[in-house]
């Protein structure tokens, strides 16, 4: 069964429609690389799943959960909001500008939400967050404030930070795309081995060789919609579609 | 050399009535800003808010609080409210100036505190949101505690205003620091009063922007 199945999701901004009828199946274990020029509604579709934008129309069952039913803008599922909440939870999410909060430390960025949304006792969760934050390589940043670190240990603690809600979906919005190049690998080399470990991620990225080596399916967006999508191997080789080819030649 | 003598001998006899009106001064703006923090932030979160009804009362509130004189307001505090509901009369003195310049401060605070709150980066709601934890908790828990560094120093300016503006309450025959100096000029015709008036004030501004300044200083230590 689907971990994430979204069916004919629309999405508009006022009058103007950034997603349109996108389907997406995620199989547990899946890694599912969107890839497609600016503008094409990746973030969009990302934020929607995670309830960051509501969407116009569409369904999205979350790990057999339905989450969302609309149309027309018109909610149909009358999710409890605790309900909607713990669905919600089965996602994390990784964000291009890291927004890991300046004012705690490492740790307490880390520990933070399992003690006051899982209600974790502030040693269970100090103790667990040290866990996945020796996952990621930051040990011996523990008790450092955000301000001291570089752009890939950041995200890195937003990986981590993630993690700690024991979310069943990782969602990455162009987790790289604002690092310095140097600093690419080292998170890149958390997600491998995340990915590895059998997680369920979503990622949007413009790192192609990186989705071709991890993915097993690709899904190319252009214009609010998708317009192919495949295994790696046949997407990137074999292109069907104008635009899929046009795209891949600019970036590759 | 007589002459500087007997000026400062003059002088030291006004320190002590000086100092003792001067509480009158720094309670009532410590209070008000202190009361008005409290005021402003619920204003500012009211501001904030979704609900219409809630936000346009906020607003309304802000604009008519600073869109009239200080003045006016002490005023009508002290004599108009009474004459209206009679049950609003407000024998002391120091309780309608406190009031006055508390509701006063709270609109100016409101604002100071708003604009802290929404300069934070949108990003840092999103995050905290998709980590589970509520609109409460985000708030009292992400984003006031990165906002509270940026209110700082404009709190510590409006704390200068509040200090300076309560001369008004002379008009009600408060007897605070400004009114004392004025009356030792007057009964004595002697200006020099002004001198020691002026530095107990600037003694004042001086500490507390100091405090202020270690406060911003603290709240900026993960920097
Ligand atoms: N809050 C918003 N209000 C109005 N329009 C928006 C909003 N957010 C996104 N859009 C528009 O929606 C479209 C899709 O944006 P989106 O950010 O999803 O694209 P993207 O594929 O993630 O692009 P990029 O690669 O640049 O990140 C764009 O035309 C964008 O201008
Ligand atoms: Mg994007």
């Amino acid at each position: 069964m689907a971990v994430i199945q979204a069916i004919d999701i629309c999405k508009k901004f006022g009058d103007l429609e950034v997603l349109h009828n996108v389907n997406l199946d995620v199989e547990k274990g899946e890694v599912v690389g969107i890839i497609g020029p600016s503008g094409a509604g990746k973030s969009t579709f990302l934020r929607a799943l995670n309830h960051l934008e509501t969407i116009t129309s569409g369904k999205i069952y979350v790990d057999g959960h339905l989450l969302d039913d609309r149309v027309n803008g018109i909610n149909r599922t009358n999710l409890p909001k605790k309900k909607e909440t713990e669905i919600l939870l089965e996602m994390g999410m990784v964000f291009q500008r890291f927004n890991i909060f300046p004012h705690k430390t490492v740790l307490e960025n880390v520990a933070l939400a399992p003690q006051k949304v899982r209600k974790l006792s502030k040693p269970l969760a100090e103790e667990r967050a040290k866990e996945l934050i020796a996952r990621v390589g930051l040990t011996d940043k523990l008790d450092v404030y955000p301000a001291k670190l570089s752009g890939g240990q950041l995200q890195r603690v937003a990986i981590a930070r993630a993690l700690a809600m024991e979310p069943k979906i990782m969602l990455f919005d162009e987790p790289t795309s604002a690092l310095d190049p140097e600093l690419v690998g080292e998170v890149l080399s958390v997600m491998r081995s995340l990915a590895e470990s059998g997680m369920t991620m979503l990622i949007v990225t413009h790192e192609i060789a990186f989705a071709r080596e991890v993915a097993n399916k690709i899904i190319f967006m252009s214009g609010g919609e998708v317009l192919e999508h495949g295994a790696p191997r046949q997407l990137f080789e074999n292109a069907q579609n104008e635009k899929t080819r046009a795209f891949l030649n600019a970036v590759l | 050399m007589e002459k500087v003598m007997e000026i400062l001998r003059q002088m030291s006899g006004w320190v002590d009535p000086l100092v003792k009106s001067s509480g009158i001064t720094l309670s009532l703006s410590v209070l008000s800003v202190i009361i008005g923090i409290l005021g402003g932030t619920f204003i500012a979160l009211g501001r904030i808010s979704k609900n219409k009804l809630i936000n346009k009362v906020c607003g309304g509130y802000i604009f008519l609080f600073r869109g009239t004189p200080l003045l006016m307001q002490l005023f009508f505090i002290y004599y108009a409210l009474p004459l209206a509901i009679p049950a609003m009369t407000l024998n002391n003195r120091f309780v309608a100036a406190l009031i006055a310049f508390s509701v006063n401060s709270a609109a100016y605070q409101a604002e100071i505190i708003r604009a802290a709150i929404q300069s934070i980066d949108h990003g840092q709601a999103e995050a905290a949101r998709s980590l589970g934890l509520t609109p409460n908790q985000t708030m009292f828990l992400v984003i006031i505690p990165q906002a509270i560094k940026r209110m700082i120093p404009p709190i510590g300016n409006e704390f200068i205003m509040v200090l300076k503006d309560t001369s008004l309450v002379s008009t009600i025959a408060l007897v605070d620091l400004m009114k004392r100096t004025s009356q030792i000029q007057s009964s004595q015709a002697t200006a020099l009063v002004y001198l020691p008036s002026a530095v107990i004030y600037l003694i004042f501004t001086g500490v507390f922007t100091w405090l202020f300044n270690r406060l911003e200083h603290h709240h900026a230590r993960y920097e």
